[in-house]
């Protein structure tokens, strides 16, 4: 039943014992095969975390009964067995050769901690802080995902650094009517960015880009403020082009797989949709909204040529983006429905003209080379 | 990582998580043993939070503070700046504290014997210029329940004044000790 990466696991074991290579080379192929063996999730690993998740929300959901069949000194005793032999017992299991398992029990830990917390504050009838509450139980996650290198634990803090910032965006705590935007939010952002190329948390990275753009676009959103939207739109469409453009240093920077290029087309799409919102006032069309829904139709022709042919998702993603620039062009009416049906006609024509260059241009590449590309 | 590296790291972190929080419990258990006792008076407001199961909100007689008490309002100065605040309290003859006098920031002195210094929080945008009340808020704004108990307690709340035993540490950290109604104990809390 031994899978490849356990059975590599054990030749590496091998190879360092008998000499054929040094501690460190053992080290950095171990952590090579860790990290891509976790393309392949097991059934039980998912089910493992799924579990360690519902063991999470019931010792915060325990927490916040406030019980008092059990006296609270106990409970708060309970609580710290259950993050001391949350975290050594899943070192143990990790070491053992269950990193699965080991990893589902630090979520547990991690949750058991801001369970903690949530206990003090109802012991002590700790008023108000919720807010410092959440960034605590964030930092503390981060420091345990950065002591254990654990990929599953960064995506936790991340989680929860982007449960703070919705928290704070919805008003939940504002408590006191401060009404300041979290800008802090960015700073905890490039922190978790950082910690994860530690971690080797892929899925981490993905998360806190889109955070990024969701951040971006409730800014916008808030403040209802342009610039953000533009500076959105702009910086996303930079990032395109250089993933596009370099897509080998660029990947060895981000180290995302090759996906930077989905995460910024989203981030080009939410970008001009927060702009065409933005200029077309009462549902009626501007010369902006035209110039935002020409750029924005332009943009994901750009995205297809440019980076179309390599990924399926990036595909789907301009398809989607395209199919709302059509609904929202057709909603905020050109001046008058002549208007749309021409706007309409014209890029229908410049697309058509778009796709006939662009088969004959394939058609000339694909004759010699032929064979082998995906189609 | 070894495999003793990573266990090493992970018994570091746990007694580091714990300690942590063995460190705010000690902190908020040195108030309570240590503070000055005082009795202030309250009104409830609204209950219930996500995370924390029932709470009754309390607001207190010195949650609202009339301007004209703040001591050392910068001349020209016609609201307030979102910052710390101190409120002199002192017993009156029906054995509840209440606001004598109040400072922007720290206090000039120290309280005399009988009086007590509680730090509270002031938001932006209260007006110093007429005759109002500005609103602080001191940290003992919560006062958490058993579920399901937190209705009853509001309602009685409506109807008779209930009074919560508040230690004030030399800091001017408060920290909730008792909720009574009228004369009747309702909960004492333990140290820990």
């Amino acid at each position: 039943m031994a899978s490849y990466s356990s059975r590599v696991t054990a030749d590496i074991e091998r190879w360092t014992v008998s000499g054929l290579i040094d501690a460190s080379t053992a080290e950095a192929l171990r952590r090579d095969v860790e990290a891509n063996d976790r393309r392949s999730l097991s059934f039980g690993s998912v089910l493992a975390m799924m579990a360690a998740l519902l063991f999470g929300a019931a010792i915060l959901i325990f927490v916040a009964a406030n019980w008092e069949a059990i006296p609270r000194l106990v409970r708060v005793s309970a609580l710290f067995a259950v993050i001391l032999a949350g975290y050594v017992g899943g070192a143990v299991l990790k070491n053992r050769g269950h990193p699965a398992i080991g990893e589902a029990l630090w979520i547990v830990a991690a949750a058991a901690f801001g369970g903690g917390i949530a206990l003090v504050g109802q012991m002590y009838h700790l008023a108000g802080d919720e807010s410092s509450a959440v960034l605590t139980w964030c930092a503390g996650t981060a420091l345990a995902a950065a002591m254990l290198r654990s990929s599953p634990l960064t995506v936790a803090a991340v989680g929860i650094a982007v449960g703070w910032l919705v928290m704070n965006l919805l008003g939940g705590f504002r408590l006191f009517g401060q009404s300041d935007f979290p800008h802090l939010y960015v700073a905890m952002a490039v922190v978790l960015f950082l910690l994860s190329y530690w971690t080797q948390s892929r899925p981490a990275r993905h998360l806190i880009l889109l955070s990024l753009i969701l951040y971006a676009a409730l800014f916008a959103a808030d403040h209802d403020m342009l610039q953000v939207s533009v500076a959105l739109a702009v910086v996303s469409a930079a990032l395109f082009a250089a993933a596009a453009l370099a897509p080998g240093p660029v990947e060895r920077i981000v180290q995302l797989g090759g996906r930077l290029p989905l995460h910024a087309l989203i981030g080009f799409l939410t970008g001009m949709a927060m702009i065409q919102f933005a200029v077309a006032d009462d549902g009626r069309a501007s010369a902006g909204f035209a110039v935002a829904s020409a750029v924005a139709l332009a943009g994901i022709a750009a995205a297809i040529v440019l980076a179309g042919r390599e990924s399926r998702g990036l595909r789907w993603i301009a398809y989607l983006g395209f199919a709302f620039e059509l609904v929202i062009v057709y909603l905020v009416t050109m001046q008058t429905m002549l208007g749309t049906a021409g706007f309409f006609l014209a890029a229908a024509i410049i697309l058509a003209i778009l796709a006939f260059v662009i088969i004959r241009i394939e058609k000339r590449w694909a004759a010699p080379a032929a064979k082998g590309t995906e189609p | 990582m070894t495999a003793k590296k990573l266990l090493a790291s992970a018994l570091v972190l746990a007694l580091l998580q714990i300690g942590f929080l063995g460190w705010i419990i000690a902190g908020r258990a040195a108030i309570l043993r240590n503070g000055t006792e005082v009795l202030l008076k309250v009104e409830p407001v609204d209950p219930r939070d996500l995370l924390r199961g029932d709470y009754v909100f309390l607001s207190y007689e010195i949650s609202r503070i009339p301007a004209s008490l703040i001591a050392n309002v910068p001349a020209g100065q016609a609201s307030s700046d979102d910052g710390p605040v101190t409120v002199r309290l002192g017993k009156d003859a029906d054995g509840f504290w209440r606001a004598k006098s109040a400072w922007l920031g720290k206090a000039p002195d120290v309280p005399a014997n009988g009086e007590v210094d509680i730090a509270g929080h002031l938001s932006a945008g209260w007006n110093f210029t007429h005759d109002t009340t500005l609103s602080a808020d001191y940290g003992i704004e919560r006062f958490y329940l058993p579920e399901g108990e937190g209705m009853a307690i509001q309602q009685d709340m409506r109807v008779r004044p209930f009074g919560v035993r508040v230690a004030v540490a030399a800091d001017g950290r408060a920290q909730i000790k008792a909720l009574m109604d009228g004369d009747r104990m309702l909960f004492e809390e333990p140290l820990y």
